[in-house]
């Protein structure tokens, strides 16, 4: 790793026709940190990549690594390594001549192939016709591709789409330690939760506008807290709370109680000698603030 | 960053031309259909030559053929496969462009080489050298066969004639510029489907549909002049022999009308030369231009 830089993306816009995949866009991926690039399905997660990566060109804007347009890079391949969503080789060459293919036209020493091959698991199927590979192979080899040339700085779109449990665990403990290593990591996904345990920061975006940038901590500030709470004696239950005064709401495994922590929900059925047969406490989830970021007016 | 401004002169590229060549190289060997096609390129020139070699006779001709006529009888001989093989590097021009934008392929590409143009002419360059090299060789196992299977039939052809081995290099010539027109389609249309229609299309319907008008009742002389200017009569005129009237019709002159042209091997080249120049820059100009 020899240039890490920051991802940079100042007023962003791509049209395809009319319609604005990407609308005004901008935000920094700092290095050292893994970044979430987050958004529902055509929220512009891709198209904002592409133009990252130089393959698409922005109606407006610009998108750099540290202030350098990714055509402008002397060393593209040592400097950024990008996976992209859709296949980005041809099922017809093994996994190994792939590799060759990017070494070769970069001057990466050939002793990369192998180390990466083996880094994402591929030395098995090195020779294998890519065409034959699984979903998680595919998505192996696009990491294979991205690491290839050591960059400072990874751009993964949905690296974790098809990967198996074991896969899983793998990927996000490979994001850490690349930006462990400072390196700037960006990762997209449709899916917080698929991201949650691996990233510091988020960028969110929806209808390809941001909705939302800051640590994954910022998150969950807005986060509602609510208690589950249930007794053999439900309608006792009810009364208890509802005479010390808390908004009670009837759910299926029990009482909703909103606003509250679950140690005072519990000290109010001691009080009315109810005794409990359910009490925890239940977050609103990062999920649901993520859906309610992203839902907006559709 | 501080590393953030290093646009500086102590930075070296690492993408160099000799690179980007080598690695279009592997591309190239490393796909089953490129030898495929480069196995049907040899087995129709050697297999289609050394045919029409042993089958070819002047037996039935009062006084026999003219020396310039056997040698036209040569070179026909060997080069014959051409008409078939130009469908053969057509398709494979094609294929080895559009294939990236089909397979997705090219993203990998650009994403190496985000000038997109060096990729491309090292692309078309090692398609190029590869087929020369291929329909040379043929040709070069063909050309003997072809001597003594014609020796046999009494057609004996000199190897000392310039026109002879000018015809030869001619046709391996034209195999060559006609795969890279075929390319610069495949990359201007991005389809395998569509560049292999058009490519085709140009290549050999075009020729024979606008043939057959201007050939009509009232020969059109400005529609035949135009059609001599389609890559497949270019060919014919850069792969052509001086004896060649003496050998498809003996002892009859051919009748050309007037103000017909009939253009030299060298011309032929020259227009040969101009399509894929032509094809080329179209392809360039859009690839610089278009999303990926
Ligand atoms: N080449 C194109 N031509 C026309 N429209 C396009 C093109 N590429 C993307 N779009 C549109 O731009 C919008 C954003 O697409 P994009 O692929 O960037 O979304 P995404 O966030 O990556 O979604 P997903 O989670 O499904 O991968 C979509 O409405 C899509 O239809
Ligand atoms: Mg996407």
């Amino acid at each position: 790793m020899t240039d890490v830089r920051t991802i940079e993306v100042e007023a962003v816009t791509k049209r395809f026709g009319a319609v604005a995949a990407v609308n005004s866009l901008s935000f920094q991926v700092a290095p050292g940190r893994v970044t979430g690039f987050l958004g529902p399905n055509g929220a512009g997660k891709t198209t904002t990549l592409r133009m990252l990566l130089g393959l698409v060109r922005p109606t407006e804007g610009r998108a750099t690594f540290g202030g350098v347009a990714y055509a402008d890079l002397d060393s593209p391949l040592r400097t950024v390594g990008a996976a992209l969503e859709a296949a980005s080789f041809h099922p017809g060459r093994s996994a190994r001549n792939h590799l060759a293919i990017l070494a070769t036209a970069s001057r990466i020493p050939r002793a990369r192939i192998d180390a990466t091959l083996d880094l994402v698991g591929l030395s098995e199927f090195a020779d294998r016709r890519v065409g034959g590979y699984s979903l998680g192979m595919r998505q192996r080899l696009g990491l294979a591709s991205a690491l290839l040339g050591d960059p400072g700085v990874l751009v993964l779109d949905e690296p974790i789409n098809g990967l198996d449990p074991e896969g899983i665990k793998w990927i996000r403990s490979l994001l850490r330690a690349l930006a462990g290593e400072g390196r700037t990591v960006l990762v997209s996904s449709h899916l917080l939760s698929e991201v949650q345990q691996s990233v510091d920061d988020v960028i969110i975006i929806a209808r390809g506008e941001l909705v939302h940038e800051g640590t994954l901590s910022s998150l969950s500030a807005g986060d509602s807290l609510s208690v589950l709470v249930d007794a053999p004696d439900r309608a006792a239950l009810a009364a208890a709370l509802s005479a010390a005064g808390f908004t009670v709401t009837a759910a299926r495994a029990g009482l909703v109680v909103v606003g509250v922590e679950a140690e005072e929900v519990g000290r109010a059925a001691f009080a009315a000698g109810v005794p409990l047969s359910t009490l925890h406490r239940q977050s609103s989830g990062l999920e649901e603030t993520f859906l309610h970021l992203v839902g907006g007016d559709r | 960053m501080s590393t953030a401004t290093s646009l500086s002169t102590t930075n070296r590229n690492d993408l160099s031309h000799l690179g980007i060549i080598q690695s279009e190289w592997i591309k190239l060997r490393s796909l089953r259909s490129t030898w495929w096609t480069f196995a049907i390129l040899f087995v129709i020139t050697v297999g289609v030559g050394i045919q029409m070699s042993s089958s070819t006779s002047f037996a039935w001709l009062d006084g026999g053929l003219s020396q310039t006529g056997m040698q036209a009888a040569g070179v026909n001989a060997v080069i014959i496969g051409t008409d078939i093989n130009v469908l053969v590097v057509s398709v494979l021009g094609v294929l080895v462009i559009a294939s990236e934008y089909s397979t997705g392929m090219i993203r990998s590409t650009f994403t190496t080489v985000p000038q997109r143009v060096p990729a491309l002419l090292a692309k078309s360059l090692v398609l190029a050298i590869g087929t020369f090299l291929v329909v040379a060789l043929a040709v070069a196992i063909t050309i003997p066969i072809s001597i003594g299977l014609l020796a046999g039939n009494g057609i004996d052809v000199r190897l000392d004639d310039p026109h002879y081995w000018r015809a030869m290099i001619g046709s391996i010539c034209y195999l060559v510029l006609i795969g890279l027109m075929a390319f610069g389609i495949g990359a201007i249309l991005r389809s395998i489907a569509g560049g292999i229609a058009v490519a085709l299309g140009l290549v050999f319907v075009a020729p024979l549909a606008l043939g057959l008008v201007g050939g009509s009742s009232a020969p059109q002389i400005w529609l035949q002049n135009f059609v001599a200017l389609l890559p497949f009569n270019l060919g014919r005129a850069l792969t052509a022999h001086p004896g060649y009237a003496d050998f498809a019709s003996p002892g009859v002159p051919l009748q050309r009308p007037e103000g017909l042209w009939v253009l030299e091997p060298w011309q032929g080249a020259l227009g040969l030369v101009m399509w894929v120049v032509v094809v080329f820059t179209a392809a360039i100009v859009l690839l610089k231009r278009r999303d990926a």
